[in-house]
């Protein structure tokens, strides 16, 4: 069986799951809905003093995908986790002798559909930003900031939101491909993404707050949505979004070496 | 097997099935070691700010202790007694803020005290007992910065008087100077024989919360001063010259913890202006008995800036988590291999099959929980003695400590109802993926959730889920005299510690019973 034929099969299976379109479904809902959410909250505070209202108001328009995210993890993980679940993946693997061919279909299949998922928030969230932003305080007091999507540096909070969403589910699938349970990719992928941002709430020391805030998958990949005051972030948005590369790219290779060299 | 078999035996074969599956036990031990190595890694990464002040009270807690006194020594026992004629609070909101409207709701946070106090000497932290009026809050007795006696609901004007007799402090409250009320008696230990007495003003900062920054809460902080007029203090017995009604013989000081040299006596020294967050007050006025005293600042204790176990705990997030999944998993699992069926088949008791799983679980949690807890902070302790967070500003504590300890049992508290809570909704579900990620969504998105909201919507969002239950992990105490604004910014969600964990029990107890309802209803 070709690539092309593993990679039909594989978009067969994840369209007829009932769970896959009220996954994609919600994770949009979520993303559009939080964002709309923090942009009308942020638009209708008084902003007595503009000074105080400085803000990156595409990364406020895109907060959503913080939370979107978590429903990626799930899809992610069920693509791969369910077929261990189940049983399945010993059918699979017999049709696809390539194991390795097999694990680049669904990782194929996964990135195609929460990539169109994640433009579609992402689309929503800003125009949601459009609608609520211009005119009230909020927006007056950070003149000079568009947001349009087609131009620079929104364009690229906008496609890297896409790019992050990709790579998080791809860490969270190669997760699942590591650990063969559901369950337990999800508690370790939520742990990964969400427990870091708690920890920084109460540290204290301001290096320990930069490396953090550097190495942890979530704050580092969300660089990717700054678009005002880049030289105040403690790396880059793109060397932040390659972090997340890395963490994707480690989780993945393990991944394939869990498949190729043990019993499925 | 004949009849039912016995909740005991259930129980053991449940806590086997748990026991016997390797990744779950994995899971489980991995549950204390990520909250004793996220606890490590908080302290490890912590550093104590500077304290603008390090003044300790005579029970060696953080203290304010700032205000306007006029006073003469008092050798022996003796009493003095005032008429408070006025007493007026001024407060200043600005426009931006809020104005007039916004000073109204800032003034119920200020404890203006006007009053008689009795120190020893006039070192900022010495022992002291004070009756004094409260705006709002009426009479009080308070002592030693920490204790507090509420009074009769009176205001200015009305006549006060202090006696001392030993080491006992009787206070007394009257309406026409004649007929008079007793308020409380504190006994002060370790008082000397000459102590300074006479009528006191502070006035404490106001606090209110003004949203600004897009998903930071602001504390903003007003300084207020008070006003008030004192009419006829008379001393008995007579010491010296006029201290019937007249400036003879009084002295003007203000006590200031926040001066620069704080054992001076006398007038604080001229320290530079902008090392003095507000110069001092206006000096004492007399005109013929009567006296008028502008005062600012406060006495009152002072919570510490940081709740190091609380944040030493923190990692019980991350345990928490690995917890959860084993929880759903320890349901789920049964349902997905129709193992559930022979379960029920040998204890046809359904919902006691499901009471015996919460039970073995919740159990399990809760042991996991007490010795993370305990060996965390035994782990972090000596860091943070190490890091600089030493007495008075963060005093020192020990795992036998009662807060400590309700800190340690409420950690494990809220794991066991969490991990109950989590076991339900997998039998509701029956599918570990839905369970799992519901349950460490309403765990952890709170947290993030709540500073991206509006402050009253993210507050009350944290306020009614599961992560409410960590409030049982404060240890700095509150005190009512020294009100603190409660925002989730500062970790405080209920100003009460087992509020939070009453909610998360709700929780558990809720799904239980619907789990428990469904399970019988439903096919295995």
């Amino acid at each position: 069986m070709s690539t092309v034929h593993a990679i039909h099969a594989e978009w067969t299976k994840l369209r007829t799951v009932a769970s896959t379109p009220w996954l994609l479904l919600a994770a949009v809902a979520v993303t559009v809905g939080i964002s709309a959410a923090a942009t009308a909250a942020a638009g209708s505070r008084a902003c007595p003093d503009p000074a105080a209202c400085l803000d990156d108001l595409a990364r406020l328009g895109l907060t959503g995908a913080q939370y979107g995210q978590a429903l990626v993890v799930v899809l992610a993980v069920l693509v791969i986790g369910e077929e261990y679940g189940t049983r399945s993946i010993g059918v699979s693997l017999a049709a696809v002798p390539g194991r390795w061919r097999l694990y680049l279909a669904k990782a194929v299949v996964l990135t195609g559909v929460v990539a169109a998922a994640g433009s579609l928030g992402v689309i929503g969230s800003l125009l949601a930003a459009r609608h609520f932003l211009p005119g009230t305080a909020l927006g007056a007091a950070n003149p000079g900031q568009s947001l349009s999507p087609t131009a620079e540096p929104v364009l690229r909070a906008a496609y890297g939101t896409v790019l992050y969403l990709a790579l998080v589910a791809l860490l969270s699938y190669g997760v699942a491909a590591v650990l063969r349970d559901t369950a337990g990719a999800i508690a370790t992928m939520l742990v990964l993404l969400y427990v870091a941002p708690i920890l920084t709430s109460v540290v204290t020391d301001p290096r320990w707050l930069r490396r953090i805030d550097r190495i942890a998958p979530m704050s580092a990949g969300l660089k990717i949505q700054a678009t005002t005051a880049l030289d105040s972030l403690t790396s880059s948005p793109w060397q932040g979004l390659g972090v997340l590369g890395l963490w994707a790219a480690g989780a993945l290779l393990a991944g394939l070496l869990a498949l190729q060299f043990r019993d499925a | 097997m004949s009849g039912r078999p016995g909740f005991g035996r259930l129980l053991l074969s449940e806590l086997t099935k748990l026991y016997s599956v390797r990744r779950w036990s994995i899971a489980l031990l991995a549950a204390p070691v990520l909250t004793v190595l996220a606890g490590l890694l908080v302290a490890a990464s912590s550093a104590p700010g500077s304290p603008d002040t390090t003044v300790a009270g005579p029970d060696g807690g953080w203290v304010r202790d700032r205000f306007h006194f006029v006073h003469r020594p008092l050798t022996g026992d003796g009493s003095l007694t005032v008429r408070v004629a006025s007493s007026a609070l001024e407060l200043t909101v600005p426009e931006a803020d809020g104005g007039a409207a916004r000073a109204r709701e800032v003034e119920r946070t200020v404890w203006a005290k006007t009053g008689l106090m009795l120190k020893d000497g006039l070192r900022p932290g010495a022992r002291y007992a004070a009756v004094m009026l409260v705006p709002g809050h009426g009479v009080r007795l308070q002592s030693n910065f920490t204790g507090d006696i509420a009074g009769p609901a009176a205001g200015a004007p009305a006549w006060l008087r202090l006696t001392r007799t030993g080491s006992a402090i009787a206070a007394f409250q009257s309406t026409d100077g004649t007929a008079w009320t007793r308020v409380g008696t504190v006994t002060i230990a370790d008082l000397p024989p000459t102590v300074e007495v006479g009528p006191f003003v502070a006035s404490p900062t106001g606090t209110a919360v003004v949203q600004r920054q897009f998903g930071s809460l602001r504390e903003s902080r007003y300084p207020t001063s008070t006003r008030a007029v004192f009419e006829r203090p008379a001393l008995e017995p007579v010491a010296g010259p006029g201290s019937g009604g007249s400036p003879d013989g009084w002295r003007d000081d203000e006590v200031n913890d926040e001066a620069t040299a704080p054992d001076a006596p006398g007038p604080p020294p001229n320290a530079p202006a902008d090392k003095r967050p507000q110069s001092g007050p206006p000096p004492a006025a007399w005109t013929g008995d009567r006296l008028t005293l502008i005062g600012f600042g406060d006495i009152a204790p002072r919570p510490a800036p940081q709740d190091l176990v609380k944040n030493s705990l923190t990692g019980t997030y991350a345990g928490l988590l690995a917890i959860v999944a084993v929880a759903v998993l320890f349901v789920t699992s049964e349902y997905r291999r129709g193992m559930i069926r022979t379960t029920f088949a040998a204890s046809p008791g359904r919902g006691r099959v499901l009471i015996a799983k919460a039970a073995v679980i919740g159990a399990t949690a809760f042991v996991l929980g007490l010795v993370a807890g305990a060996v965390t902070l035994l782990l972090t302790r000596p860091i943070l003695l190490r890091h600089g967070y030493a007495a008075p500003v963060y005093p020192d504590w020990t795992l036998t400590d009662p807060v400590v300890l309700r800190a340690v049992a409420g950690t494990a508290a809220v794991l066991a109802a969490t991990a109950v809570f989590a076991l339900a909704l997998g039998a509701v579900l029956r599918r570990a993926a839905g369970a799992v990620a519901t349950v460490l969504m309403l765990i952890v998105l709170p947290q993030l959730l709540a500073g991206a909201l509006p402050s009253t919507a993210g507050q009350w969002l944290i306020r009614l889920t599961p992560p409410a239950g960590f409030s049982v992990q404060q240890t700095v105490p509150r005190y009512e005299q020294a009100p603190q604004l409660c925002m989730p910014e500062n970790g405080c969600v209920y100003d009460q510690p087992w509020a939070g964990f009453a909610v998360i029990a709700v929780y558990a107890l809720a799904s239980t019973a619907a789990a428990v309802w469904l399970v019988r209803r439903r096919d295995a």
